[in-house]
């Protein structure tokens, strides 16, 4: 389609009712937590912000965030490297089982995990805490945000197609090598952006952590069960804190990778896009 | 007249500006606006269209000013390049598109619709989607459509661009039977030169935004009126000569006035030489037209009917000029002329272009 | 099968259909193919075979009674209905943003253009918080709302629409928006000359290409509101048989230790959103009109 400048009544109402739809839904609610978090002025938020809980629930969500991302680095790449460049009955089930944690209910994941791990769990491994502790919440965490990663690189990876490993494996490059210089490079936008994907996900993840840790204060609380607990106990600083926080944290993070993603439009990643485009097009 | 451009001027493209341009398509004609990308040839057929709007100046169909009449409301058929046929709608249905909009009762839609199919040879082909036709079966697609509404004027942006050399030139022949059977006023813009000869009556080359040249393909192949045009169409040989006295010269022969147009005043001009206009021979009396000098023959290439050779020309002022000369592979002058070897070179017709001021 | 092959040149890459390479050397294929099977095992396919054997471990019956009581009932309906009408808006004005920001230029488009994804990066949880400080009855909005229309925003299915769409807007935007700009621009001119309005040519031949996409975009953006937690948890309360979503619903039961229940409402959710999922690669797959 072709931009126009706006010229009709028509079109100048149709853009006013986006403004106005996209103004009231997304704008007022973040002025609102803005004024609400300010509320007591900045001293009143700065102690809020350095009470030992919540900087205790600050290290947490780090915490399950760093690893959680980093574990999903590694096998979503894996992943998507057996999904695209494997072929192997089967296939197309797991490349849709991949969105499955889009779908599930966090809470649901949560849930799980005390089944199998909990008091009279499925799996009892004799001295090592899995439910209601840190390793519960970091498997809750892994879970929710894993399809990140694999589904930004798929597509590059497919779209790059095998030739160039290939051409390096004609040229005497060893798999390993032609993946650190041949591949890697190609996709490694993608997988940075994933990266980020998945890094804001945990870091804004409630349900499954909540429901897994059990939520005891001072131990298996991440940043956003803090704000539960904070709301329940009308410290509404520490709440809207918080909150502000975590909500900064991840919109900093995605809207500076966006930037990235976009600046250096390698061929690799306007292809990407091309085939985004033919993928929803030509499945119409 | 029946479309008329008047002094229209819009800025297209990165730096392309239609400036003050003026055009005249007469009823009943296929006129062929021919131009390289960026010479602003299809930003003027939108401008006909009324899809572009223009800066100033007047678009007339059928003595209507149309320049603020909305798309719509013109009475045009349009083509596009990439057929644009609506893909979720049969064959059928993309045809009878306008007039639905124009509340035609179905059954007139439908004979409509057979009408039309038979006119572009697809009869019994209405209820298959674009996604199941071949390019040709859907560029044909696309003029049908373009001509359900019995539009006055048909607009073509390179039509045939999209589609293999083979099924062009058919599509070509099956164009130009159904303009001349409707008498629709059509302009069809294209880059392909063969494509102008073999359709216009007449031709005008756009180029920057302005019309160099117009007329009809043997006055512009003959006697084209720009550098331009004379090596757009077709090949060019173009020689530097000199107006003396009345008397025109390449280097120090004289060409005879039978030959060309008549010369007045001192200065260079341009003069062309088709390469089917080159004669060669090994002695000069069996030139027939007129003599230039002797040549060194440096290639030879061989194509089919014909072959092309080019000669370096000696004993003139501008010794590198190299000739290219096309001769019937059956003439016996090319007997025996391989590279190196040395002739005579002679014309029997040329044309002096007309002095510009760039 | 090239790896089953016994062949002089067992050492160099053999090729299939020009897709995937195979090495001869089967271990590092096989290792990887493993690795990858148990990380997506763990992730997705357990859970999912958990939550199926817990529900239905005490039989049919036992599964049945779970789910039909009331409370869970209620919570089920109340996530279907205001899904369903998170969806229908969303699709609505979805498509109109993605429409808008295709086809015009205007001021402030930059910034529209990242609002849109402003929600995908915000934790649902704050989402919730921040909907609590726009619409709750203290607040100036909130409080109009109750005292002078009489209509309760918070803790009430207004406010649990109100976070569906706003953690939804991005999806059907973004899921439209390409197909929008990728579509022939010449199609929306060629029905301009031929005599179509702009109206009708969006009827006639903008919205049919783009349809499928839109439901698309429909069907996951309400499959995922199923399962919302985060902002409807504070939005919504907890309040059973009233403001209980069904995701809030596990939550409560979970907490409360019956798992029972907690299971057989998991097992509706997913069933529902899994189906949905199915329809829409079934609606993928199936199109006459496009090769």
């Amino acid at each position: 389609m072709r931009e126009v400048k706006l010229r009709s009544p028509l079109q100048f109402m149709l853009v006013g009712i986006v403004l106005l739809y996209a103004g009231g839904l997304i704008i007022a609610p973040i002025a609102a937590i803005v004024q609400g978090a300010f509320g007591k002025g900045l001293d009143g938020l700065f102690a809020a912000l350095t009470e030992p809980d919540v900087i205790h629930a600050f290290q947490v969500t780090l915490f399950l965030s760093i690893i959680a991302a980093l574990v999903n680095l590694v096998a979503g790449v894996v992943l998507a490297w057996v999904l695209v460049r494997h072929q192997f009955p089967g296939k197309r089930l797991l490349s849709a089982l991949v969105d499955a944690p889009f779908i599930i209910s966090p809470v649901i994941i949560g849930y799980v995990l005390i089944v199998l791990f909990g008091r009279q769990g499925w799996i009892n491994i004799p001295g090592i805490q899995i439910a209601f502790a840190l390793p519960g919440m970091l498997i809750a965490t892994i879970i929710v945000s894993m399809p990140f990663v694999t589904r930004e690189v798929m597509p590059v990876l497919a779209n790059l197609g095998p030739e160039q490993e290939e051409g390096a494996y004609t040229l005497g490059a060893n798999r390993w090598l032609t993946f650190w210089r041949i591949v890697l490079p190609e996709i490694r936008w993608s997988l940075l952006y994933g990266l980020a994907l998945t890094f804001a996900r945990a870091l804004g993840e409630f349900g499954a952590v909540v429901v897994v840790g059990g939520a005891i204060q001072g131990y298996s609380e991440s940043a956003t069960v803090y704000v539960f607990r904070a709301l329940n106990d009308r410290n509404k600083i520490g709440a809207y804190g918080v909150s502000i926080v975590l909500a900064l944290l991840s919109v900093v993070l995605l809207m500076g990778m966006e930037q990235f993603k976009r600046r250096p439009k390698t061929l690799d990643v306007i292809q990407e896009e091309v085939q985004d485009v033919d993928f929803i097009g030509t499945s119409n | 007249m029946s479309i008329l451009l008047e002094q229209v001027t819009k800025s297209y493209g990165e730096q392309g500006i239609l400036e003050n341009f003026s055009l005249e398509v007469n009823a009943g004609e296929l006129f062929v606006l021919l131009g390289s990308s960026g010479s602003g040839k299809s930003t003027l057929l939108r401008i006909i269209a009324g899809l572009t709007p223009l800066e100033s100046g007047r678009v007339l169909l059928h003595g209507n000013d149309v320049t603020d009449l909305a798309p719509q409301k013109r009475g045009i058929g349009f083509v596009f390049q990439n057929y644009s046929l609506f893909r979720h709608m049969t064959v059928g249905e993309n045809i009878s598109f306008a007039l639905d909009i124009q509340h035609v009762s179905r059954r007139e839609r439908a004979e409509r619709v057979t009408e039309l199919l038979e006119l572009i040879g697809m009869a019994g082909l209405g209820d298959r989607f674009p996604s199941q036709l071949s390019g040709g079966q859907q560029q044909r697609v696309a003029l049908a459509r373009a001509l359900a509404h019995q539009p006055q004027v048909l607009l073509l942006d390179e039509p045939f661009g999209a589609l293999d050399a083979k099924i062009r030139i058919q599509l070509r022949q099956n164009l130009r039977m159904i303009q001349q059977r409707l008498k629709v006023t059509t302009i069809l813009v294209t880059h392909d030169q063969d494509e102008a000869f073999e359709l216009a009556d007449r031709i005008g080359i756009i180029e920057r935004g302005h019309l160099l040249d117009i007329g009809t393909p043997s006055e512009l192949y003959r006697t084209p009126r720009s550098r331009f045009t004379a090596s757009f169409l077709g090949n060019a040989n173009l020689l530097q000569g000199q107006r003396r006295n009345g008397k025109l010269y390449v280097g120090e022969t004289e060409l005879s006035a039978a030959h060309g147009p008549d010369c007045h005043g001192n200065q260079s001009v341009d003069i062309l030489l088709r390469p089917e206009e080159v004669e060669l021979a090994q002695h000069p009396d069996q030139l027939q037209g007129q003599q230039i000098g002797r040549g060194i023959v440096q290639d030879v290439v061989f194509a089919g009917a014909a072959q092309r050779i080019a000669i370096r020309l000696l004993d003139s002022d501008e010794q590198l000029t190299t000739l290219n000369a096309l001769l019937n592979t059956s003439d016996t002058a090319i007997q025996g002329i391989i590279p190196g070897s040395q002739v005579w070179v002679g014309f029997k017709h040329y044309h002096v272009l007309p002095q510009t001021p760039n | 099968m090239a790896e089953l092959s016994v062949s002089t040149e067992s050492l160099k890459p053999s090729v299939k259909s020009g897709s995937a390479v195979r090495f001869q050397i089967p271990y590092g294929t096989w290792g990887l193919r493993f690795a990858a099977l148990c990380y997506l095992t763990a992730c997705v396919i357990i859970p999912l075979i958990v939550i199926h054997v817990e529900g239905f471990r005490y039989g049919l019956d036992v599964f049945i009674q779970s789910v039909t009581r009331p409370a869970a009932l209620r919570a089920v309906g109340l996530t279907l209905w205001t899904s369903a009408l998170m969806t229908v808006i969303n699709v609505i004005m979805g498509t109109l943003t993605a429409y808008v920001l295709v086809s015009y230029k205007f001021p402030g488009k930059a910034i529209l253009n990242t609002l849109i994804d402003l929600p995908f990066a915000i934790p649902t949880l704050v989402t919730g918080v921040m909907l609590v400080l726009l619409y709750g009855p203290q607040t100036a909005i909130g409080g109009f709302f109750e005292t002078q229309l009489g209509i309760r925003i918070l803790f009430a299915p207004p406010g649990i629409v109100l976070a569906l769409l706003f953690i939804s807007y991005p999806f059907v935007v973004r899921t439209v928006q390409p197909v929008l700009m990728q579509l022939d621009v010449d199609q929306q001119e060629v029905a301009y000359t031929l005599g179509a309005s702009p109206l009708r040519t969006f009827r006639r031949v903008i919205l049919p290409a783009i349809r499928p996409a839109i439901i698309t975009g429909g069907l996951l953006t309400f499959a995922r509101a199923l399962g919302e937690f985060g902002s409807v948890v504070i939005v919504a309360g907890n309040i059973p048989m009233r403001t209980q979503v069904a995701s809030v619903y596990i939550y409560a039961q979970v907490e409360a230790g019956d798992m029972q229940a907690a299971s057989g409402v998991s097992v509706i959710l997913l069933l529902i959103a899994f189906g949905i999922t199915l329809g829409v690669d079934f609606l993928q797959r199936r199109n006459p009109t496009h090769a």
